[in-house]
């Protein structure tokens, strides 16, 4: 669904000191975070395939070249 | 040519067909993943906006100018924080007058209304309706506390409906500066020892007739009503043909104000046609009278109609059920066909001229 918010496209290349900052930078931020700047409940986010909630969520730092996926979490039977 | 919106649990679907209305062209679907809970036709430039929401990415609202093929979402939708309400869903959305360019409104829940000024881009909360004096007594339908019908009087631009459950009609004079309730006569009987407050009542849905727009109807939780004058004083429509007082959607003909359709359901708290059978009731003396119109339609049936799931316009009547199946009829109500089969649980119905 974020893919085709953007017109297909499934890779962004930002700059960016924390995993925050990288996010809000996308042009589906307002999917990934509620109206409130909260990561949505729903949308874990991997750095380098470790789960941020894991390290310093949306603080968590960037040093160049890392990773970031958004997955959509498992929800429902 | 004649189109239908079709909003379901898995996107949009848009049903065509001709001016005899018997045969259909699905469609779709469209916006793939979100729940499209209304999608609208602007006749003002002919772009189409859908309220839709995600269990994931949360309640936004899409707008595509080139019928469906791309979408732009809105950037900035949300409820002030010092309100301390978050939104939960966007539920209807309706464009402004002609005129008034890139004007459109949205409601959503819980409670919510907000105007748009730049095509749906950004949204601003309507505060004298969110902050009511009244807030405080209004309650969550089934649906959440749903703001799903927003009507604008044709004739005085300064005059719009809108219509939350469980919170009642508003009606505003000023262009939304000030809102007043508007459910004299209103029944609430799930308030035993208040059945008929100032507010609380449970409407399901709100139309303003297009050429009468003195006449107002609705579909409540307790009763079908018709108002004569701008939502003032409401009548009581039942025990005249209806099985049941409890249904949600509600249709007009737009050349008759005396007619009016709905779809009763058994009652509130088994949502289900009654008696095993799938039926339009029609009026035509201004709800003094109803009569079942089940011609082509399905028998046995056991299926509901959400509250957004019909529509009309100049040749036809339209709706579409839970299980996924929309009815035509472009003879007022005489006689159906089945449109479409097999859509995912649809949750709105709106006519549109999609070229």
């Amino acid at each position: 669904m974020l893919a085709a918010e953007v017109g297909g496209q499934r890779r962004f290349e930002v700059e960016a000191d924390t995993v925050g900052s990288a996010l809000r930078s996308l042009p589906v931020a307002n999917l990934v975070f509620d109206e409130r700047g909260e990561l949505r409940r729903l949308v874990n986010v991997y750095v380098d395939g470790v789960d941020v909630r894991e390290q310093a969520g949306m603080e968590t730092g960037l040093s160049g070249g890392e990773e970031i996926r958004l997955v959509a979490a498992i929800a429902g039977g | 040519m004649p189109s239908l919106l079709v909003g379901t649990r898995k996107g949009l679907f848009v049903l065509s067909s001709d001016d005899e209305r018997r045969n259909w062209e699905v469609s779709g679907p469209l916006l793939k993943g979100w729940e499209v809970f209304h999608a609208v036709p602007d006749p003002r430039d002919g772009s189409v906006y859908a309220a839709t929401n995600s269990f994931v990415y949360g309640a936004t609202v899409h707008r595509s100018e080139d019928r469906g093929e791309t979408w732009t979402r809105a950037e900035e939708l949300g409820v002030p924080e010092d309100t301390g309400l978050t939104l939960e869903k966007t539920w209807h959305v309706r464009p402004g007058r002609e005129g008034e360019d890139g004007r459109v409104w949205l409601g959503g829940a819980p409670g919510v209304l907000f105007r748009s000024d730049d095509f749906g881009r950004t949204w601003e909360t309507v505060r004298s309706l969110v902050g009511h004096e009244s807030r405080e007594k209004w309650n969550p339908g089934a649906g959440g506390m749903c703001c799903h019908s927003i009507q604008l009087d044709p004739d005085d631009a300064s005059r719009m409906y809108v219509a939350i459950s469980a919170a009642g009609t508003f009606r505003t004079e000023d262009g939304g500066e000030t809102w007043e309730p508007a459910n004299s006569g209103v029944a609430a009987d799930f308030f035993p020892d208040n059945p008929f407050p100032e507010v609380g009542q449970c409407v399901h849905k709100l139309l303003v007739h297009p050429a009468r727009p003195e006449r107002l109807w609705q579909q409540n939780h307790c009763g079908v009503y018709r108002s004569d004058d701008h939502g003032r004083n409401w009548e009581r429509l039942e025990g005249n043909g209806l099985p049941s007082g409890f249904g949600f959607p509600i249709m007009l003909d737009s050349s008759d104000p005396d007619t009016a359709f709905v779809i009763p359901e058994e009652g509130a708290e088994n949502r289900v046609t009654p008696d095993s059978r799938l039926g339009v009731y029609r009026t035509r003396d201004g709800g003094r009278s109803w009569d079942l119109l089940d011609g082509g339609l399905p028998t046995p049936a056991w299926v509901a109609v959400l509250r957004e799931s019909s529509s009309y316009d100049d040749g036809g009547v339209y709706f579409g059920t839970q299980s996924g199946s929309v009815f035509a009829s472009a003879d007022g109500g005489e006689t159906w066909v089945e449109a479409a089969t097999h859509l995912p649980p649809i949750l709105s119905v709106e006519a549109a001229d999609w070229q």
